[in-house]
């Protein structure tokens, strides 16, 4: 009646096409069901718009300040959004599960559910781009360097959610928990304020935060290009494997038990 | 026989909790095995230990030859899972799940269109294919989760209470599905709070307590070990309290329990049994409505084996014992 027992010649689950394969099945998924949430549209859309809107409305901004941190504000809140809210959702729906007993590594799974969240985040700042320098008529001296530097930060803000969602228990604390994080981030990694200008201890702090380095970067691709921003290249990278590295650990940590 | 599971001195410890402690079985390609025991026995943790979905404390398991640690993604390619939940997307259909699934197990595009339809025909769901799985029945999603564990043709299928809390259409068609795939070659492991499910279904059945096997067997040869127990039923036109004192009063009687409107004597002598409660029914102007004798149920052995019985556990080990040990292939 169901002829289960045809031979089926399924890729090998470790080979480089295969792993590449379930890495964009993993990704297509995520993006169908996720992007409409929305937890999405509240946490990774209008947070950021609200608070800009609040600290830039009857303030003279230069273009050049301006954005640089409202595309790294935007790509740190929508990338790290999606996948806060995808991992956290399907732990609590245990459709999680499903991805666990397939042959598929954990590494594998944080790689597609990633590509879903730094695409999500890669599309927005470029929205967000593309709109402020037409309203602005500001030039961007190095488009690609400037969309290189996107495309690396939304990497590392999407990791940054997968390790909270895997942290906590629910989506409500992974979004809380999160958005106490991103607050603050936005403050001390030169959004509003250029981090020279902070007060030595938060200047200090601020290198810390992925953020800094991806506003300092995209600052660089919109001026003159140097050195500074092959440095925050290498270390946004640096800071991508480092999180999705965590985010591999905890959540083998929190789902294996 | 081959092995499809074989697993060896398993353990699992949460803390000072031991959820599973020392299990050592095997299951033989193309066997229909059964995992039986009260909530809290150590089946789930059993069957996620097996799906590599729970790392065990020590031990170790085997399916199809592969090491469940080791070569993980070697077993799990191997093997179709259904958990307890119907962990599907919502937000998709059947056919999108389905794909989705296919994909994920690397089964290339004009395979898991030709197996999806195949499966949701023979789970009588092929019409509501493109409906999201938001407005399907319990039942239904858990018809649509069994298809998807068999999208990727795996050879060892687990089912962790597959038809609990469903509908008895849902129920019916899902048993007839997993005997079908079981006829064609496909290995099942099965837990279930369901006796007479297991009892219809599986070849063997192992009844796990505490974390330990107390008992494993053919249900008809688990059955055949309490052959000194019988039930005599027996309903009558009208109740009395007189009718169970009476019963009670029957030195042959073990145990009267009332079921309905009928009792349940467990006797050691059935035949003086029923000859006492005849003559009871005479002289004392009761109409006898039924009255049979029961063969001993894998309820029964369950009953004996999870009850906090010590004595009737220890009975149990003792029949294991005799049948050489218990672990048979």
């Amino acid at each position: 009646m169901v002829n289960v027992v045809d031979t089926l010649s399924n890729p090998p689950s470790k080979s480089f096409s295969g792993v590449v394969g379930r890495i964009a099945c993993i990704a297509k998924k995520d993006a169908r069901i996720y992007y409409f949430k929305p937890q999405i549209l509240g946490f990774g859309i209008l947070i950021p718009a609200f608070v800009y809107l609040s600290f830039s409305l009857g303030r003279v901004i230069p273009s050049d300040l301006l954005i640089p941190g409202l595309v790294g504000m935007v790509s740190l809140f929508g990338a790290s959004s999606v996948e806060a809210i995808s991992v956290a959702i399907e732990k609590q729906t245990e459709t999680y599960e499903l991805l666990q007993v397939a042959p598929v590594s954990t590494t594998t799974i944080v790689l597609g559910k990633s590509l879903a969240g730094s695409a999500f985040g890669i599309m927005l700042s470029l929205v967000t781009a593309v709109g402020a320098v037409v309203l602005t008529g500001a030039q961007i001296a190095n488009p690609f360097l400037f969309a290189i530097a996107t495309i690396v930060g939304a990497f590392a803000f999407s990791a940054l959610g997968m390790l909270f969602a895997a942290a906590v228990k629910d989506m409500p604390t992974a979004n809380m928990s999160l958005t106490a994080l991103r607050l603050p981030m936005i403050f001390i990694s030169g959004v509003f304020v250029p981090v020279h200008a902070l007060p030595l201890p938060l200047r200090v702090v601020s290198f810390l935060t992925p953020l800094t380095y991806l506003v300092d970067a995209l600052t660089g691709a919109m001026t003159a290009p140097s050195i500074q921003l092959a440095i925050d290249l290498a270390v946004l990278l640096t800071w991508v494997v480092l999180l999705q590295a965590l985010a591999v650990f905890m959540l083998n940590k929190k789902t294996q038990f | 026989m081959e092995s499809a599971i074989e697993v060896t001195d398993l353990t699992k410890h949460y803390g000072s909790i031991t959820a599973v402690d020392g299990l050592t079985f095997r299951v033989a390609r193309g066997e229909f095995f059964g995992l039986l025991g009260p909530n809290g026995a150590g089946k789930t943790t059993t069957i996620r230990m097996l799906t590599g979905l729970t790392k065990p404390t020590s031990g170790s398991a085997k399916v199809g030859g592969r090491d469940c640690i080791k070569e993980s993604l070697a077993v799990k390619q191997k093997i179709g899972v259904v958990s307890e939940v119907s962990n599907l997307y919502n937000e998709m259909s059947a056919w999108d799940n389905l794909m989705f699934i296919g994909e994920l197990y690397g089964v290339d595009k004009l395979t898991r269109r030709a197996r999806a339809k195949q499966l949701l025909e023979a789970f009588q769901l092929y019409d509501r294919r493109n409906d999201h799985l938001l407005g399907y029945s319990k039942g239904m999603k858990r018809r649509v989760r069994i298809a998807a564990a068999l999208l990727h043709s795996p050879e060892v299928l687990f089912l962790d209470e597959p038809t609990s809390g469903l509908d008895v259409q849902s129920s019916r068609l899902i048993r007839s599905i997993i005997r079908e795939l079981n006829r064609e070659g496909v290995t099942v492991f099965l837990t279930t709070h369901y006796i007479d499910e297991a009892d219809q279904l599986c070849d063997r059945v192992a009844i796990i307590r505490q974390g330990k096997i107390v008992v494993e067997g053919s249900p008809e040869r688990l059955k055949s070990s309490l052959q000194g127990e019988h039930v005599v039923e027996v309903a009558f036109d009208r109740d009395e309290s007189s009718v169970e004192m009476f019963l009670r009063a029957d030195p042959n009687v073990k145990e009267v329990s009332k079921q309905g409107d009928k009792y349940q004597i467990r006797t050691g002598s059935p035949s003086a049994t029923i000859q006492r409660v005849s003559q009871f029914a005479a002289s004392n102007g009761f109409e006898i409505v039924t009255m049979n004798t029961k063969q001993p149920s894998l309820e029964d052995v369950f009953v004996k084996c999870t009850g906090l019985d010590a004595v009737q556990v220890e009975r149990m080990e003792f029949l294991r014992a005799a049948k050489g040990g218990g672990q048979r292939g």
